[in-house]
């Protein structure tokens, strides 16, 4: 399976900086997406340092795998799963011990959301309300939970999900990088099929875009980049409230015989000629 | 297993099943039943299992805790028990299948937040510790275990019952597969089933698997009894205690 990979980050409209961070590690097929919080008190810090903290540690594990012996936090998911999880817990307590050390950074925080593609398993980790999305034979589903108040009061039937969306408590979270010295990281898994999408986001986008305009964005886009670029301008046409970042990853079919190269061919070039 | 269901002027407004774990109310949004009313304290009460009878129990709260209208600091409840919290009702109701109900008008009031915050509250903590030394003592009596299964009714495969203990089974002949086919045309992911918080979920791989004889459109949440076509495999989905 081959990857088509797309991401951009904005402003917004509003904001006057960009607390968001992201990274795509091409020879993992890892991907980090995070969003800063702290307002004068260095949210882009900490999304910079919890994006790297991920990045640094999968790839120190991917060098020595026998070397990183790790607790197994979540046995439901594999190996690979807890180790995405496991640099989370890392890139929290990077993030809490740079708040403590200096009053300058005091109160800062940050989501986090990642993704690991090995072979066929994709591997998901979050924490906050940075979202993961897959669209699978054209219908889009969450992945991921929002670690926020509303989202857990439309889980335990308090809200609805309309109720939810016009709240004025959408910005609280109930869980983060960097407000406590351990957090609890969600993982979970996938096995990725030719044809799927992911999307990681921030709220910026999602507070901005329906998951019905996220999904017919996928669909009509060309290129995984063309999706990233177009989700961005739609947040941004919408009022642009906050930061806006997004990637876009897309698992194109291979071309293994000749056979399949001559209908992909055909199916391309007729595409190229406006048929 | 019962349910509390909490009513204003008569009107259900949710129902929390109680469990193992105890059941906090108060004005704190954390509490398994928030109550937003001023005359409510932010840890209000508790309701928990103990000895395997219900108990609710006061926290200390300004206005207090009624049962069957005589104030109450802990007391033991049985099926029909009427709890008043300020003007809120907490009806006990033994093993009774109601559909949830919510409340639409309700909404919490709070001031405008705009940055983006994270709720963390030292009683929160707290809580979430009383919480868990509550579920040690009550492992004392455990309750029954259900363990999701796949039987095989039909075609090859390398067991003929699966345990689903993981968040990702992969039905094919992939190494990732805990389902094995055999066979030399097997898919190598026929087909995948997801946990979700509320429950199993089929989705599809390389073929479209049918429940029941009838092909998926997107996931669907597996249910008792289930059977599932995957290529040649039949299986079927049950739950074992």
């Amino acid at each position: 399976m081959r990857l088509d990979v797309g991401s951009r980050t904005d402003l917004g409209r509003v904001r006057k900086n960009n607390e968001d961070s992201f990274r795509i590690e091409p020879a993992l097929n890892l991907f980090v997406l995070s969003d800063g919080m702290g307002g004068e008190a260095h949210g882009e810090v900490a999304s910079a340092i919890a994006v790297e903290t991920v990045i640094a540690r999968c790839q120190e594990m991917e060098k020595t795998p026998a070397a990183v012996s790790i607790p197994r936090a979540h046995p439901e998911v594999s190996p690979r799963t807890n180790l995405l999880a496991n640099a989370i817990t890392l890139a929290n307590q990077k993030v809490f011990e740079t708040a403590a050390a200096d009053p300058e950074n005091r109160g800062m925080g940050a989501t986090i959301v990642a993704a690991w593609i090995d072979g066929q398993r994709l591997s998901i980790a979050h924490v906050g309300d940075s979202r993961a999305y897959l669209l699978r034979a054209g219908s889009l589903d969450q992945l991921t939970a929002d670690h926020s108040l509303v989202a857990e009061q439309v889980r335990q039937g308090i809200l609805t999900p309309q109720e939810a969306e016009s709240s004025e408590l959408q910005s609280v979270l109930t869980r983060a990088l960097g407000s406590r010295e351990d957090v609890e990281v969600d993982a979970d898994e996938q096995v990725l099929l030719e044809k799927d999408i992911i999307v990681l986001c921030c709220d910026g986008l999602t507070r901005m875009v329906t998951d019905p305009e996220i999904a017919s964005t996928l669909l009509m886009s060309e290129s995984a980049q063309a999706a990233a670029d177009r989700l961005v301008d739609l947040a941004n046409e919408n009022g642009g409230e906050d930061n806006v970042t997004v990637i876009v990853v897309r698992a194109i079919q291979e071309v293994k015989g000749i056979f399949t190269r001559f209908k992909l061919w055909k199916r391309n070039s007729g595409r190229r000629s406006g048929v | 297993m019962a349910r509390l269901v909490l009513k204003f002027e008569g009107a259900v407004i949710k129902e929390v099943p109680l469990g193992a774990r105890p059941v906090s109310i108060g004005r704190a949004p954390d509490n398994e039943i928030p109550i937003d009313n001023l005359a409510v304290s932010n840890y209000h009460a508790r309701i928990y299992v103990e000895a395997g009878r219900m108990v609710v129990e006061d926290l200390g709260s300004l206005n207090g805790t009624f049962l069957n209208d005589i104030r109450v600091e802990r007391a033991t409840l049985k099926d029909g028990d009427a709890i008043l919290i300020g003007k809120h009702h907490i009806v006990v109701d033994q093993m009774r299948d109601a559909a949830l109900l919510v409340d639409a008008g309700r909404k919490a009031h709070a001031p405008q937040v705009n940055e983006t915050m994270v709720l963390d509250t030292r009683e929160r903590r707290e809580m979430l510790e009383q919480a868990a030394a509550a579920g040690e003592r009550s492992q004392l009596a455990p309750e029954r275990v259900r363990v999701p299964t796949l039987t095989v009714l039909r075609g090859r495969t390398d067991q003929k019952e699966y345990l689903l203990t993981g968040k990702l089974t992969v039905i094919g002949s992939s190494k990732m597969a805990t389902v094995r086919l055999k066979g030399w045309f097997a898919p190598s992911v026929a087909a995948q089933i997801n946990k979700h918080e509320d429950g199993y979920y089929l989705g599809r791989g390389d073929r479209v698997p049918k429940v029941n004889g009838v092909e998926i459109v997107s996931s669907v949440k597996l249910g008792e009894g289930d059977v599932i076509d995957v290529g040649r495999v039949r299986l079927s989905f049950l739950y074992r205690e």
